[in-house]
């Protein structure tokens, strides 16, 4: 009988090497969306370390100034350094994506596990609900509640996470439809399971892959969606370095050819957003079921 | 001790069809007995509701009506959460083990969760336990820390066996076991089946398509069509006995592997007709080669043909329920 | 002459992994029978043995990854490996014909069975419509199909199982093929199904004195009709004779243990065991393939076992052939 052979196993720099290597293989895409996301997630943490400035210092002598110089990328109509705000504009680009997107998981995973699980009233109530949160522009939903309850920080992640939480419900829900037939859930029930267990022990594993190719891209969603908020002049608001409502100062001063205030956030955050979407993108390749499940 | 272990009454499953106003006709009135340590084949073709019966008996489904008493208690009604507690009791073994089990688990862990389910043991105890149970169902111990889908067929309808016995049952229902299996992995299966039972005692409910492979199993065999019990009996004598004439065709049927055996065949006409619109009557009626105008009239009754075996079958009065073999 | 000559076929799957590696499954090594007129021939084996792959190969039906590296296929004087695409087309479907497991998936959906029929008769000669549907008509009464006239109108989904596969029967036989090959052609059909099927198959055949080869993992249908039979594990052919031949002495270690193993000869003492796990065909052991799960694998099976023959037409390729033959015959 063969068995396996069991080798030694390899030290964790090479182990994360060569499945770095069979990662950039299988999805150059999630690679590439690493690499930005990676980037940025490091900009955020080090902030203070890279940025030449604090970026909320004003330097009245030097405001509106062109990039070069001492002002790598010019200064704003503050006098405050363009640079230095957008790399501390990274910051909240995590601090909103991550805990709104953790806040949608959070509602909509469990909601739809067990309304595609148990179906019934509970799922057709759950469905019109979905039906209804769709046919509003979510932005335009999100605007108006945080324009009512208060404009801080904690609204913004609250209000996102709310909008979006029923694309992870609609998902997993899909995916419970599926696997509620096939045999070993039926198995998991003739075995004594409660259907507790059978809900979050059996199914959700094999459930979530969809929901999990989503993280990404509603990361991608909630900062584009808080940029677009500032934007507007809701939420978080200037002096803090959010690149939305930097582009909102900055789109004032297009006009009398100050181009690069608006310009860098806007790139910054145009790279932050692809970087998320090839993430999710190759974590849907990643995840196929095409491909075995863990197991070698 | 006179005590059945399960006693099925007139058991009876309807599912609505594909269209409104259609009923699938799986199950009509179908009773049966086993006592404890008993094996006892369920056999059929398509439609027969073979499948259906085991899944009420093991509560994956619930009766439209009739009784299925387990140590006297009726289970054919009761909750889920009634039923939980004596999952332990009675389980079953799919076809396709593959299917069967949560990909994402590791085999270990498939069985120690019934450990888990049904006993008090602690960890250590459990992995103890499971590895005796491996052992019992010659499963070599290396392949418990695997995944399903790492493990060949065989070796995964032993995992899913050792699950079946882990909780100690007094009933196993096996929903044709070694169906998806390659041929020569079959008879180990059965082999193993057949020793288990011996040393452990447990009662079995064989549903099998295959009477050869029922017959080295089974005490106690029931031939069904179309949802209705045919002939039961013990399981030598409705072989070398039939008094139905759906069983003798049904064995004459079997090709055994050895060309010296020579066959006596009767071939049926037709097909057996979807469990939609059930003839009338005898539902073999339509088929059977000795039907009179009375067969298709009322479901005949079981008759007696031999000490416990009975046939439903009208023409036994005359003498008349013999089929012409070339 | 022989009808078909299969001589030293090899089919392997050419892959390359996620490294990028180049990954050969050999599928087929070394497969050699002969057919000849009127033989009714049972090609047995486990899941993975290559016998459907035979079928395929013999008939040209192998797409990539799957190709035929070496041997050779005869069918009456022509050479079928590397065949030309349009010769080979005008054999297959007029000469040699196949019905396979799922019949639903061979039928065309989208077109009624008739119009099939028909027109699997037009690809291979000029007959009018009016000709070939009566031809059809014809041969659907011939299959059993009851009212052949109003049923030549009905499309493949309304038909049952055993319809079908009836009516894939039918399109076999319309062009009076010489060699049919029936893939699996009972497993999934009903038992009482499974009989008729193969009786009105076999029939056919004999009476057009066509030649057929029989695949299949069940014993029973090769025990009962199959005039010879030829038995695979991991791409050979590692016993053939004639039927009654081999199961009176089977002669090769995997034979018996597979003999043994049917329902039927459980009362036998002999229970060799012929499971254990499946041959890795990416890394087939050198020599005899059946060497990791033969009971009587010496040194010498090393080095690959030629067939050695047992009695008149009856072969068995293993190094030992004489002393196991003599072991008592299994089910006595």
């Amino acid at each position: 009988m063969t068995t396996a052979s069991r080798t030694a196993p390899k030290p964790i720099g090479m182990r994360l090497l060569s499945n770095s290597r069979g990662l950039t293989r299988r999805s150059p895409t999630f690679a590439a969306g690493l690499i930005i996301v990676g980037f940025f997630a490091f900009l955020s943490f080090f902030a203070s370390w890279v940025a030449p400035f604090n970026p909320i210092q004003v330097f009245p002598d030097s405001v509106l100034t062109a990039p070069g110089g001492q002002f790598f990328l010019g200064t704003d109509g503050n006098g405050m350094d363009v640079f230095s705000r957008v790399i501390h504009g990274s910051r909240f680009a995590f601090s909103i994506a991550i805990p709104s997107v953790v806040l949608m998981i959070a509602i909509g995973v469990p909601l739809g596990l067990i309304t595609g699980y148990r179906g019934g009233m509970l799922d057709e109530i759950l469905l019109r609900i979905l039906d209804v949160m769709r046919s509003f522009p979510a932005i335009i939903l999100a605007l108006a509640v945080v324009a009512a309850t208060g404009q801080t920080l904690l609204n913004v992640i609250i209000v996102l996470g709310l909008v979006e939480a029923p694309i992870f419900a609609r998902v997993v829900r899909a995916e419970v439809l599926t696997l509620r037939s096939s045999g070993f859930v039926e198995s998991a029930v003739a075995a004594g399971n409660s259907t507790r267990r059978v809900i979050f022990v059996h199914i959700m594993p094999n459930a979530i892959s969809g929901a999990t190719a989503q993280i990404a891209l509603r990361m991608a969603w909630a900062v584009r969606a808080s940029a677009t908020l500032a934007f507007l002049g809701i939420g978080i608001q200037a002096p803090a370095p959010e690149w939305g409502a930097m582009i909102r100062q900055g789109a004032e001063f297009m006009i009398s050819g100050q181009w690069w205030i608006a310009l860098f956030p806007g790139i910054a955050l145009v790279c932050i957003v692809l970087g998320f979407n090839l993430l999710g993108d190759g974590l849907h390749d990643l995840l196929d079921p095409k491909r075995k499940p863990t197991g070698k | 001790m006179n005590e059945q272990l399960l006693q099925v009454d007139d058991l009876v499953k309807h599912f609505p069809g594909q269209t409104s106003g259609e009923t699938i006709h799986a199950v009509n009135g179908v009773s049966l007995s086993l006592r404890p340590g008993e094996t006892m084949g369920l056999v059929g073709e398509s439609g027969s509701g073979k499948t259906t019966i085991g899944r009420c008996i093991v509560r994956l489904l619930r009766p439209s009506t009739g009784k299925i008493l387990f140590k006297g208690r009726d289970i054919s009604q009761l909750s889920e959460k009634e039923i939980r507690p004596l999952r332990g009791k009675v389980q079953i073994v799919f076809q396709d083990p593959y299917r069967a089990l949560n990909p994402r688990m590791r085999v270990g862990s498939l069985i120690n969760e019934m450990l888990r389910l049904h006993t008090s043991l602690d960890a250590a105890g459990r992995r103890k336990r499971t590895l005796e149970i491996a052992e019992q169902v010659r499963l070599n111990a290396d392949l418990l820390s695997r995944f399903p889908n790492e493990l060949s067929g065989g070796q995964l309808q032993r995992v899913c066996i050792a699950r079946a016995l882990a909780p100690e049952p007094e009933l196993i229902v096996l929903d044709e076991p070694t169906s998806s299996l390659d041929l020569s992995v079959r008879a180990g299966i059965l082999d193993l089946l057949r020793d288990l039972q011996q040393a452990t005692g447990v009662a079995m409910l064989f549903i099998s398509h295959d009477l050869e492979t029922l017959n080295l199993v089974c005490d106690h065999l029931v031939v069904l069509y179309l949802g209705s019990v045919m002939e039961s009996g013990p399981a030598d004598k409705v072989f070398s006995n039939p008094g139905h004439p759906y069983t003798q065709a049904l064995l004459s049927a079997q090709l055994p592997a050895d060309p010296e055996k020579a066959r006596h065949r009767h071939i049926l006409e037709g097909e057996v007709p979807g469990p939609v619109n059930l003839p009338s009557g005898c539902p073999f009626q339509p088929r059977c080669p000795l039907a009179i105008d009375e067969c298709g009239t009322a479901m005949p009754d079981r008759i007696q043909v031999g000490e416990n075996h009975h046939a439903a079958c009208i023409r036994i009065r005359d003498g008349s329920n013999m089929l012409r073999f070339e | 002459m022989s009808l078909l000559k299969v001589d030293n076929l090899h089919t392997h799957f050419v892959t390359r992994d996620l490294k990028d590696e180049l990954r050969v499954a050999k599928a087929l090594n070394g497969v050699s029978f002969a057919l000849e007129q009127g033989e009714i021939l049972g090609l047995v084996g486990e899941t993975g043995a290559g016998k459907s792959l035979t079928a395929m190969s013999i008939m040209g039906l192998l797409s990539p990854p799957a190709r035929v590296v070496e041997g050779s296929v005869r069918f009456k004087e022509t050479e079928l490996i590397n065949l030309p695409v349009g010769d080979l087309d005008q054999l297959r479907g007029q000469e040699i014909t196949m019905i396979v497991q799922s019949p639903v998936s061979s039928l065309d959906p989208l077109k009624r069975i008739g119009r099939q029929l028909i027109r699997m008769q037009q690809v291979h000669r000029a007959i009018t419509t009016a000709e070939a549907r009566k031809r059809a008509i014809e041969m659907l009464r011939i299959v059993g199909i009851p009212n052949p006239e109003r049923r030549i109108r009905a499309w493949p989904h309304e038909l049952s199982g055993g319809m079908a596969q009836r009516v894939l029967i039918a399109m076999a036989l319309i062009n009076e093929p010489s060699l049919i090959i029936a893939d699996e052609p009972t497993t999934g059909l009903d038992v009482t199904v499974q009989a008729q099927i193969l009786d009105l198959l076999l029939d056919l055949v004999s009476e057009r004195s066509m030649s057929a080869i029989v695949i299949t993992h069940d014993l029973g249908i090769v025990a009962h009709y199959c005039g010879r039979m030829a038995v695979m594990f991991a791409g050979r052919i590692v016993e053939e004779g004639p039927t009654r031949d081999v199961f009176k002495n089977p002669s090769h270690p995997y034979t018996q243990a597979l003999i043994s193993s049917a329902p039927s000869h459980a009362g036998s003492r002999q229970r060799a065991s012929a499971a254990g796990p499946p041959p890795n065909l990416y890394n087939l052991p050198e020599g005899c393939h059946y060497r990791d799960r033969c009971p009587s694998a010496r040194d010498i099976c090393a080095t690959q076992p030629h067939p050695v023959m047992v009695s008149a037409g009856h072969q068995a390729a293993c190094h030992f052939v004489a002393e196991t033959s003599s072991q008592e015959p299994v089910g006595s």
